[in-house]
């Protein structure tokens, strides 16, 4: 399992080196306008005033946008899970199926290794994937703090960052769970990617709309905290993602453990809808 | 049960409703080098990736080296090297880091000095990155993959697709060695110059049943050769055309023929004895025309 988890982290560096630069930068940039945004609290509160209810929905509480925790949440972790949600989707969706369709897992599987070492390697790798591109942002955060009036602690700048990388784990397991299911690495990133977007509405808008609150209950980012993890984090809430998480990881390994491991060029079934004909059809054997 | 290397007995596999193994029966003897024949979409590679564990038959006995693929995938996958027929892998690596990776996964069991020498015989570079290679470079790097942990069972799905004429005859040789240092070999392959040249017994399969298994010797030997006679002078050949098995294919002007006959030639040579022969000539066909002949009686309704 280790050369599995080696191998498949290799291939990852560059996510991690991208992804966790990119959005450390961004966070050091946001962080040393804190300064700036709190001097002209009275004019921008005049302006926020105006916006209209449902587009603060998706920013969070803005009477707290001059806190550390409302700033960080409305200018990064209110939309976050969006943007670092395409990744996990996409990397979760691919963790195994990209390389059954691109044919390189028929070799693996070739040599004397276990499924469950290639599942478990693969899933270590993207899960030191995620903690790392999450630990660069959170530093990229870090390294600006002390240039500025926020009172924030580095254990308390963390508790967003877990709180966001609970729901990306989530997502990930999702997108690699759909990814054993449907016939396709895209369609899985598809309808996972859907899912998340989903959820962000309705979390969202459900803080406008009681109509909408029990429906929220079941949406997974309802239980994301973004900035306001620095007031407190419920662990209930991150632990309880980790477990509903853990329930697609090892649903997804046992549909792994099952699935007859395509060849490139080999479609699997066919969904109904997009089938010309009734019922499942397999899209060709090489042989 | 100790001597066989492959055992499948009703070996089933369906995708959804297209049943790709419809009861698959095969025994392939240790040390010897069996071709697996059909065309395309026969189960060729499906039969080769059950035995595995790729995809998991519907029904049916498979055993590989008396291990039940299932059961044990990796024990079996230790003892095994494997060469799809195409060939994929991650592009990221140099030719030298695939098979360095790969025989990480068999706990580096591979002599370096070895995979150099197979590496060296198919002019193979390994320090060239795998994104850079040619598709028949590419089937280079599996068949050292296949070969270079010395495995007891060699599992070859077309082994010398994409490779130049030059390197296809080092390939074969090297299968001949592996085979000499007392490994199976199971061949897949749809090129029969290739099983004709390699392998001692043939199974031909058909939509998913083998239908055949035989030496190849006897499977060349049984089938349809061309005769053809000169003499000296025009003959009536009535009687050489009424011998069994005996059909003509042309006729000349009375001194020559064209013929073709099933089956052993005793007869027609006995017969020409009383006829003035100045040239015989038989060609013996390819298991290529064999195969073909086999596929062509089965197309026109007769049961093989």
């Amino acid at each position: 399992m280790r050369t599995i988890f080696w191998y498949s982290l290799g291939r990852m560096r560059s996510q991690i080196l991208g992804w966790g630069l990119c959005l450390g930068l961004l966070g050091g940039y946001l962080v040393s306008f804190y300064d700036t945004l709190v001097q002209q609290e009275a004019q921008l509160l005049e302006m926020v005033k105006a916006y209209p209810p449902e587009v603060m929905a998706f920013f969070g509480d803005m009477n707290k946008l001059f806190t550390p925790g409302g700033y960080l949440n409305t200018e990064f972790f209110s939309y976050m899970p969006i943007v670092l949600g395409i990744y996990a989707v996409l990397a979760g969706s691919g963790l195994l199926a990209s390389d059954e369709e691109n044919g390189t897992l028929d070799l693996l599987l070739a040599h004397p290794v276990s499924r469950a070492e290639i599942y478990f390697g693969r899933l270590g790798a993207f899960l030191v994937a995620l903690v790392g591109i999450h630990a660069l942002a959170w530093l990229g955060f870090w390294l600006f703090v002390p240039g500025t009036t926020m009172d924030i602690m580095p254990g308390e700048l963390a508790l967003p960052f877990l709180s966001l990388l609970a729901e990306m784990i989530l997502f990930g397991a999702l997108a690699l769970l759909f990814s054993m299911l449907l016939p396709s690495r895209s369609m899985a990133a598809m309808v996972s990617g859907l899912l998340l977007v989903t959820s962000y509405f309705i979390s969202s808008l459900a803080k406008i709309d009681e109509n909408l609150r029990q429906v929220a209950k079941v949406s997974p980012l309802n239980y994301y905290q973004g900035g306001e993890a620095l007031e407190g984090m419920k662990w209930s809430w991150f632990l309880g993602l980790l477990v509903v998480a853990l329930g697609f990881v090892l649903l997804a390994w046992q549909f792994f453990e099952r699935r007859d491991i395509r060849v490139v060029g080999e479609g699997s079934f066919r969904l109904p809808i997009f089938s010309r004909k009734k019922g499942y059809s397999h899209a060709g054997t090489r042989d | 049960m100790d001597q066989i290397a492959i055992l499948a007995q009703g070996l089933k596999k369906s995708y959804g409703r297209v049943q790709a193994l419809r009861g698959v029966n095969l025994e392939v003897q240790k040390g010897e080098i069996f071709g697996f024949l059909g065309p395309n979409g026969a189960g060729k590679t499906t039969t080769i990736r059950c035995m595995l564990d790729q995809i998991r038959p519907n029904g049916g006995v498979l055993r590989v080296l008396g291990l039940d693929p299932q059961a044990e995938p990796v024990a079996v996958r230790r003892r095994v090297g494997y060469l799809p027929g195409e060939l994929h892998i991650d592009g990221n690596f140099t030719v030298e880091g695939a098979l360095r990776f790969f025989n990480f996964l068999r706990q580096g069991k591979a002599d370096w000095h070895f995979i150099r020498q197979l590496a060296e015989r198919i002019d193979l570079d390994l320090k060239t990155p795998v994104k850079n290679l040619s598709k028949g470079n590419k089937q280079k790097i599996g068949v050292i993959l296949a070969l270079m942990h010395r495995p007891e069972l060699l599992l070859l799905d077309e082994p010398t697709f994409g490779l130049d004429p030059l390197i296809q005859q080092e390939v074969h040789k090297m299968i001949l060695e592996a085979r000499a240092a007392g490994a199976t070999v199971f061949l897949s392959s749809h090129i029969l110059s290739e099983v004709e040249s390699t392998t001692d017994r043939v199974g031909i399969i058909r939509r998913g049943v083998v239908v055949e298994v035989a030496k190849t010797s006897t499977l060349v030997n049984r089938s349809l050769r061309r005769v053809k006679i000169r003499f000296r002078q025009a003959v009536d050949a009535s009687s050489l055309l009424a011998l069994p098995g005996v059909a003509l294919l042309s006729k000349g002007d009375g001194t020559s023929l064209s013929l073709q006959v099933e089956g052993e030639m005793d007869a027609l040579i006995k017969a020409l004895a009383a006829y003035p022969v100045v040239d015989f000539e038989t060609e013996r066909p390819s298991l290529e025309e064999v195969f073909l002949t086999y596929y062509q009686r089965d197309m026109d309704g007769g049961e093989a």
